[in-house]
């Protein structure tokens, strides 16, 4: 492999890689703001600019192939200067207006004029000011506070397949908007906000609602449909605040779709069913497990019934189900059910041309990999039903049917439901699902169970037991 | 021909504009139909002799710029001429096009052989309406006289030329940013490398090269590479040059002089007929507004490449610009840098928010509301745009500021003092 000497060590870089790449290898950092793996390199803002020996200027990293033999120096005086510099430049116009900033904490400019920056300005003169309009749903903008890296016209041109984000007027007056200040259009708006090294382009989900230092990060995968993409749960007190893509190149690069960023909300929904109900005089009445369990029992017994498994279900909790299902309810039809239309692996295909698949749930793979069978249409003659979800597959139409519900349900989704014994969503348990491609992921609890729901393991522990255990 | 010292000057009159003219006085196309005899490497070796820099402003030899086109491409090759021409006081490419098409067009051809290249474009400013309506009847010209177009003279090879209008960006006379342009793209410059030779328009390897370099080409092919060498007085430096004149002198204008044979001083008082109202001299800023400022004691310099490098400055595209002592530099300045600020692209740091900075700070002082400490402020700025920038409008900019407030230090000084301009 060839080497160059970074800050005086020695590293090995595979051909074609930058400076900035190279110089992470051994733990040097190169502030940068333009550049980004996901995208085309640019070379604008300057920051990244180092000092490579035999060349008279400084170049930029991020735009300079490491060759074998290259000697760079990344802190040399004129590459610091140039750092400090480029800090002047970029804050002269910033409004600085971190104390009431959502990206406070998390921006580039804000830690790098810690790191590179002056105390103090030497500019007197006013500053550039902007108005911005309304960019639909997602995303607020600042342009007072853009620093035009152009990160974001590159995403919608390179990666979302969008032309919808473009620079105006020229020099000074660059403004970054939208085409005619048009809403965005993409459905995956949301990595605007994750892209955009400063403020300017920041979540209206997220805005205002917490300052992102109290944040913990849970590793997860995404269960909004077949791709799994990977991502955080950041949440504190138990509420989780927003979800961010993490990076994984096989999966989802760095990107997320607006569907799966947002779907979390469901877990705080407040007409989300988190206390075991029983149905009585026609309504939806809360209780304990040992009640609820009796009345599932009574609800199924002699009855000629399906049961209904969700493929947002965990690898295993399915395989505790092929314990389960044979000895409890030996004769019921047992099948996965989760996105209409798509009943096994060869019906889900890509939706879209950057992440999405058709299949809406997560563990559709999973569950043809351990044999269950998709739901076409119901068999005839049935009269009880027993569903069993995590929370996002799609409920077949029940009407007539006595029907238990296990795991997450709003009491809209339970309004013909006898029993609902609540369970658990994504983020409130751990397991494997498998994605499209085959690849076994892993979601983790970032949040305690709300209310009184409880892990299928435990329900259907309580199911065999004949008791309501002590809840 | 080859018995007068200037090869372009003698034909900027209306009559030498129709192809009748240009076959009959200048030895028209037989350029061109020399070369697609000869093979494609002893064309760029003629040119590579002919020491022909570049006439757009780098001064970048033509010849070993050709070379770096690769033989094989997967993608087509292209020829751009870049007739932008937007650098205040340069105004030489606009007489070529207007009086000499034929030449550019024949130049253009025998480039586009040479290299491998079936289309060309020559961008034009966009405020040069005529020259485009005349580069186009010209062009129609030579396609209906089978100059262009499919099979020319019979030889197999084909070339198009189309005339692209700018809108009104001088950045779009930048290399890369004119063929963003000329794609349809924001007219911004790219990263370099790669350089267009490798992969310029549309992705295919292109060469830019200036109006007045290409039309030297034809003269070149014809009486060779060291004929046209010898026609420079240096070594490095081939050809003759088209210099343009402004500012405060008797008789402003384009003169012809072999490359390397005159001075400064000599073009300003021997063509130039001297600084209006017998005034003294105060500056010259010696090849387009970008170049650092000279002031009257350094006139004395050979006015071409190299020699003006040598003494700090950059000969660019040989517009000088004359100022008499009468004119405030300080106003001056601030006129050159609100060009730069309002021509700068905006797309990286240094430049985008620098040139701006730097206007304000030069008009305040103008206007009387400058400190002591905003002259080092100014040097400090213009020292972080200059050699950090994408490309090099950074440098245009900063070099005058640079230049301007170290010579004339007393002029900014006597400004910031008395509150006003101490001429006003
Ligand atoms: C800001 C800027 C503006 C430029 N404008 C022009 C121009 O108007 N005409 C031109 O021929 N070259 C211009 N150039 C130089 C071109 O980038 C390029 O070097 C030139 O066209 C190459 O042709 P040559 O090698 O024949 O000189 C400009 C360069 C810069 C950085
Ligand atoms: S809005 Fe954000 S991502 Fe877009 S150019 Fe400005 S700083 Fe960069
Ligand atoms: S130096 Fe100026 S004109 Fe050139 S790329 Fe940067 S902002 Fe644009
Ligand atoms: S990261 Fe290299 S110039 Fe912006």
């Amino acid at each position: 492999m060839p080497k160059c000497v970074i800050d005086g060590r020695e590293v090995e870089f595979s051909p074609g890689e930058n400076l900035i790449e190279v110089a992470k290898k051994v733990g040097v950092e190169i502030p940068y703001f333009c550049y980004h793996p996901g995208l085309s390199v640019v070379a604008q803002c300057r920051m990244c600019a180092v000092e490579v020996e035999k060349m008279p200027k400084l170049q930029t990293a991020c735009s300079t192939v490491a060759t074998d033999g290259m000697v760079v120096k990344t802190r040399s005086e004129r590459a610091l200067a140039n750092q400090k510099s480029v800090m002047e430049f970029l804050l002269i116009n910033h409004p600085l207006d971190c104390p009431i900033c959502d990206q406070a904490g998390e921006c580039d400019l804000q830690d790098y004029s810690y790191e590179y920056g002056s105390p103090y300005s030497r500019y007197t003169e006013e500053r550039r000011t902007f108005l911005d309009l309304d960019m639909g749903p997602v995303i607020v903008k600042n342009m007072n506070r853009c620093i035009h890296c152009t990160r974001c016209i590159r995403l919608g041109a390179e990666v979302l397949g969008i032309r919808e984000m473009v620079a105006t007027q020229r020099g000074n007056k660059t403004e970054i908007a939208t085409i005619d200040g048009r809403p965005l259009e993409t459905d995956y708006a949301g990595n605007y906000a994750d892209i955009c090294p400063v403020g300017s382009l920041l979540l209206k989900d997220f805005r205002f609602k917490k300052r992102v230092w109290f944040l913990k990060k849970t590793a997860t995968v995404c269960e909004g449909c077949a791709r799994g993409c990977n991502m955080d749960i950041q949440h504190d007190a138990n509420v989780i605040y927003r979800c961010t893509p993490r990076e994984n190149l096989e999966v989802n690069q760095y990107w997320l779709c607006d569907e799966g960023r947002f779907n979390f909300h469901y877990v705080h929904d407040a007409d989300r069913i988190m206390e075991p109900a029983v149905r009585a005089d026609g309504e939806l009445k809360m209780t304990e497990f040992g009640a609820s369990l009796d009345a599932a029992r009574a609800a199924l017994k002699g009855k000629k019934a399906a049961v209904l498994l969700g493929t947002d279900l965990t690898q295993e909790e399915a395989k505790l189900l092929q314990e389960f299902l044979p000895k409890y309810l030996p004769n019921a039809s047992v099948f996965h059910f989760g996105t209409p239309g798509i009943v096994s692996e060869a019906d889900d295909a890509p939706a879209d041309k950057i992440l999405k698949r058709k299949s809406k749930t997560s563990n559709l793979h999973g569950f043809e990999k351990l044999g269950f069978k998709g739901l076409k249409t119901l068999p005839t003659g049935l009269d009880a039903a027993l569903v069993i979800r995590g929370g996002r597959a799609t409920l077949p139409e029940l009407k007539g049917l006595s029907t238990v519900g296990i795991g997450v349900f709003t009491r809209e989704e339970a309004a013909t439901f006898s029993v609902v014994l609540p369970g658990l969503t994504f983020a409130e348990k751990d397991g494997t699902i498998v994605n499209f491609q085959g690849r076994e992921q892993h979601i983790r609890r970032a949040i305690f169970p709300a209310g009184n729901c409880k892990a299928l393991s435990e329900i259907l522990a309580m199911w065999a037991h004949g008791t309501g255990g002590n809840a | 021909m080859s018995d007068t010292e200037t090869l372009f000057i003698q034909h900027f009159n209306e009559e030498a504009r129709p192809l009748s003219y240009y076959l009959k006085n200048m030895a028209g196309y037989t350029g061109l139909k020399k070369a697609l005899g000869m093979s494609q490497e002893d064309i760029i070796n003629e040119v590579k002799k002919a020491n022909v820099r570049g006439r757009g402003g780098a001064g970048f030899p033509a010849g070993v710029k050709w070379g770096f086109i690769p033989k094989q491409s997967a993608k087509p090759k292209y020829m751009v001429c870049n007739a932008d021409e937007s650098e205040p006081g340069t105004f030489k490419d606009r007489d070529l096009m207007r009086y000499t098409p034929h030449l550019l067009l024949e130049g253009i051809a025998i480039g586009s052989y040479a290299i491998g290249a079936n289309a060309a474009y020559i961008y034009i400013r966009g405020e040069y309406v005529r020259e485009a309506k005349l580069l186009e009847a010209a062009i129609n010209e030579a396609y209906q006289a089978g100059y262009l177009g499919k099979n020319i003279l019979g030889s197999g090879f084909s070339l198009d030329i189309t005339v692209h209008r700018g809108a009104g960006a001088y950045i779009c006379g930048e290399e890369t940013a004119l063929l963003n342009s000329l794609e349809g793209k924001r007219g911004e410059p790219r990263v370099k490398p790669p350089f267009p030779a490798i992969a310029g328009a549309f992705g295919g390897p292109t060469i830019v090269n200036n109006v007045e370099t290409l039309a030297g080409v034809p003269f070149i092919i014809n009486n060779g590479g060291d004929w046209y060498a010898k026609l420079g007085k240096l070594e490095k430096s081939g050809g003759t040059r088209l210099f343009g004149i402004s500012g405060h002198v008797k008789r402003p204008g384009i003169y012809e002089l072999p490359s390397g044979s005159i001075t400064i001083r000599e073009l300003i008082y021997d063509y130039g007929h001297g600084i209006l109202g017998d005034k003294k001299l105060k500056a010259v800023i010696p090849g387009g507004s970008s170049a650092p400022v000279l002031t009257a004691d350094e006139i004395d310099v050979i006015a071409d490449v190299d020699p003006i490098m040598k003494i700090g400055s950059m000969f660019g595209s040989a517009g000088m610009i004359v100022v008499s002592e009468d004119y405030c530099v300080v106003k001056l300045l601030a006129r050159i840098s609100k060009f730069y600020a309002h021509e700068s692209c905006g797309q990286c740091t240094p430049c985008r928010e620098g040139c701006r900075w730097m206007e304000e700070v030069i008009e305040r002082i103008e206007h009387g509301h400058g400190h002591e400490q905003d002259l080092n402020l100014l040097l400090s700025i213009a020292d972080n745009i200059n050699a950090k920038t994408l490309c090099a409008l950074g440098d245009a900019a900063a070099g005058p500021v640079m230049s301007f407030v170290k010579k004339f230090r007393a002029d900014f000084e006597a400004h910031i003092r008395s509150g006003k301009c101490p001429n006003a």
